[in-house]
């Protein structure tokens, strides 16, 4: 069979949103293990734009590469040796090393993709499958928040952040968030952020003693960084838990052990969604959790943003200056 | 008057003094007790050395226990010639006699000797703090403890064993696997012989450890690193071998998203709840006869320098206890 043209967004250089140009592809057939999607939604994450920057970092990507890391589509075509699918059928998939997801049409392993249920949208897939199953491993794994808990959510009005808030708050604890404006607020309280502080006008560290009576919080997490590691350790309450899951605002290269002591008895954990998501059974554990809870309603996915896949180019600027809300998802 | 160790200046034992030492009546709230035991531990020798800093001069010394001689205005839980044990807060255990906060004061049980309880408070609930609260230690688990011969390790491989778990742990001496092993250590390695880490991966067929309880720092921390699971927790609560240098914390990403926890007694103790259940747990299991406290060696309170050479030099078993 004649190979597929499809539209893609190609990296062929690093620099700024502008280097996101749209090109032709060519799509060839499923092999062995896989299967052709035609994509309907794109979700965006902001390690992309890391990626996007410079090459390196945690996994190195040789260009020409294809961006992205989840989206949702239908299956078009399936290889040899593939069980459980259909075609017509809806999924989605959240990809923890890989990219590729900037594109119309694609082929994927099959043991990466998920069955989306009937009653959630082919753009709330695409957007929750990477940030969903991140909120999901660091409030049910990394730290099993319940009734009592006090947590700390780090740019709760991100992607990442929305779905967390929710999730902590419906499993009984007391969500504080952090964010940069007063709309950014609205947003996170109308999503399970009981006390959202507002680091460019109130010290947060401070703010987050004062609404625990000077206990401090039992976890803190933190996709920032540098910008927010001293005042994350310093929100935390007596053997509480420091957890970073990114390097949003820049990268820290150095813990002393001694001062997680010296801070309380505190624990330090780094986290990426490739160690959770390391089994198909893992990974569709951590999905089917995330649809559950998103189907019950408990945690609701706002798209703040949508963006004809061909400019994505103008999301990956809205994203890196702090103007997005919510998830933000690319349409072919 | 009494006698007590004292430092003046941090460094090596020989900055141990043994002075005499005016004590006053018990104030507001506290108790005097005459001490039949002290315990030693690494703590002490961090404090004396400057490692963990602290306001001199004074009396080292974390975990004792003896009987009340004396009771100040505002206690009412107390009595003279009661026996008690404390551990952790408040400095001062190595002296004949001392005046201490009652609230940090737990009843010792008559089942258990005055020696034994100095030997097992900061040991055993640091054992309590390390295993059911910096990770919860689960029937089925298999855990990696460093020096597990020591004082913390014997009690940490009986106590594991009390919960179902498989113990692999590292010592420094065929000798020293003897002992682990009679205390229920399954899988003692020589870490002087053996590469402890690629034992462990044997022992756990490539699949890790979900904690390594790591004491001894700086030598073997990275090591200990590579021998946790996914999600493993390196629980480091001491310094052996020398504290554990900044590290990067993208590497505990790389390998599998690992934690890394700090604690200290202190901190898991100055609840006074939290304290009294760590102490109460410990006096049940000690007292079950699940736990066997070994008192290794005893020094006279007066040579607790040379109590500090041979801990330091890897030349004790079990607990170590100063004899006023």
């Amino acid at each position: 069979m004649a190979a597929l043209k499809a539209s893609a967004i190609l990296l062929r250089e690093h620099g700024g949103p502008e280097v996101l140009k749209i090109e032709e592809t060519e799509i060839g057939d499923p092999g062995p293990g896989e299967i052709r999607i035609k994509q309907t939604a794109i979700g965006i994450n902001f390690s992309e734009t890391h990626t996007r920057k410079r090459p390196g970092g945690t996994h190195s990507n040789p260009l020409p590469l294809i961006l992205g890391r989840e989206a949702a589509g239908i299956v078009e075509a399936i290889g040899p040796n593939v069980e459980g699918f259909e075609i017509g059928q809806r999924v989605a998939y959240g990809l923890r090393r890989q990219q590729g997801a900037y594109t119309e049409c694609r082929l994927i392993p099959a043991f990466e993709l998920v069955a989306i249920p009937d009653d959630i949208s082919d753009e709330t897939a695409a957007a929750i499958m990477v940030k969903g199953m991140t909120a999901c491993y660091l409030v049910s794994q990394t730290f099993e928040v319940g009734p009592g808990h006090t947590v700390l959510v780090q740019a709760a009005a991100g992607g990442v952040g929305t779905i967390l808030c929710q999730w902590a708050h419906h499993l009984g604890a007391t969500v504080l968030g952090t964010i940069s404006s007063p709309a950014k607020a609205d947003h996170a309280k109308a999503h399970g952020c009981d006390h959202p502080i507002n680091y460019r006008e109130e010290d947060f560290s401070a703010r987050a003693r004062e609404l625990t009576n000077g206990e401090g919080v039992d976890v803190v997490y933190d996709p920032i960084g540098a910008p927010t590691w001293e005042g994350s350790f310093k929100s935390l309450k007596r053997r509480g838990l420091m957890v970073n899951y990114g390097w949003a605002g820049g990268r820290v290269t150095e813990l002393e052990p001694l001062d997680l002591m010296d801070m309380g008895s505190l624990t330090f954990t780094k986290t990426a969604l490739y160690n959770y998501a390391n089994t198909r059974e893992n990974m569709l554990g951590l999905a089917n959790a995330l649809f559950d809870v998103v189907s019950s309603g408990a945690v609701k996915i706002e798209i703040g943003q949508k963006f004809a896949m061909k400019d994505a180019s103008l999301a990956h600027e809205a994203l890196e200056t702090g103007k997005t809300v919510g998830s933000t998802v690319l349409i072919p | 008057m009494i006698k007590a160790i004292r430092i003046h200046e941090t460094g090596g034992p020989e900055v141990l003094k043994w002075e005499d030492v005016e004590l006053a009546e018990p104030g507001e709230g506290e108790v005097r007790l005459k001490h039949s035991a002290s315990g030693l531990n690494f703590i002490d020798c961090y404090q004396r050395s400057g490692l963990y800093p602290i306001d001199l001069p004074t009396t080292l010394g974390t975990e004792g226990a003896g009987t009340i001689e004396a009771v100040g205005p505002g206690v009412d839980n107390l009595k003279v010639g009661q026996r008690v044990a404390y551990a952790g807060g408040q400095m001062g255990s190595y002296s004949e006699a001392r005046n201490i906060s009652a609230g940090v004061l737990v009843p010792v049980p008559d089942g258990i000797e005055d020696q034994t309880a100095a030997a097992m408070m900061l040991k055993g609930m640091t054992v309590h703090m390390l295993m059911f609260k910096c990770y919860a230690v689960q029937p089925g688990d298999t855990i990696l403890v460093h020096a597990a011969a020591g004082g913390v390790g014997s009690i940490m491989c009986q106590w594991a064993n009390a919960l179902g778990a498989t113990v692999i742990g590292t010592v420094g001496s065929d000798e020293k696997a003897e002992k682990a092993k009679a205390n229920g250590c399954h899988h003692p390695i020589n870490y002087s012989t053996e590469d402890f880490a690629a034992r462990v991966q044997e022992i756990t067929d490539g699949k890790g450890v979900p904690v390594v309880y790591e004491s001894i720092g700086k030598n073997t921390y990275e090591k200990s690193m590579d021998c946790l699971a996914n999600f493993g927790t390196l629980v480091n609560f001491g310094n052996a071998s020398g504290p554990i240098p900044a590290i990067e914390p993208l590497e505990l990403m790389r390998k599998g998203s690992l934690a890394l926890s700090r604690p200290t007694l202190f901190n898991y103790t100055a609840d006074h709840d939290m304290r009294m259940k760590a102490a109460a747990d410990l006096f049940d299991i000690v007292s079950s006869g699940k736990v066997k406290i070994e008192i290794g060696q005893t020094f006279a309170l007066e040579d607790t320098a040379k109590a500090h050479v041979a801990l330091e030099s890897r030349q004790t078993m079990g607990s170590t206890v100063l004899i006023p």
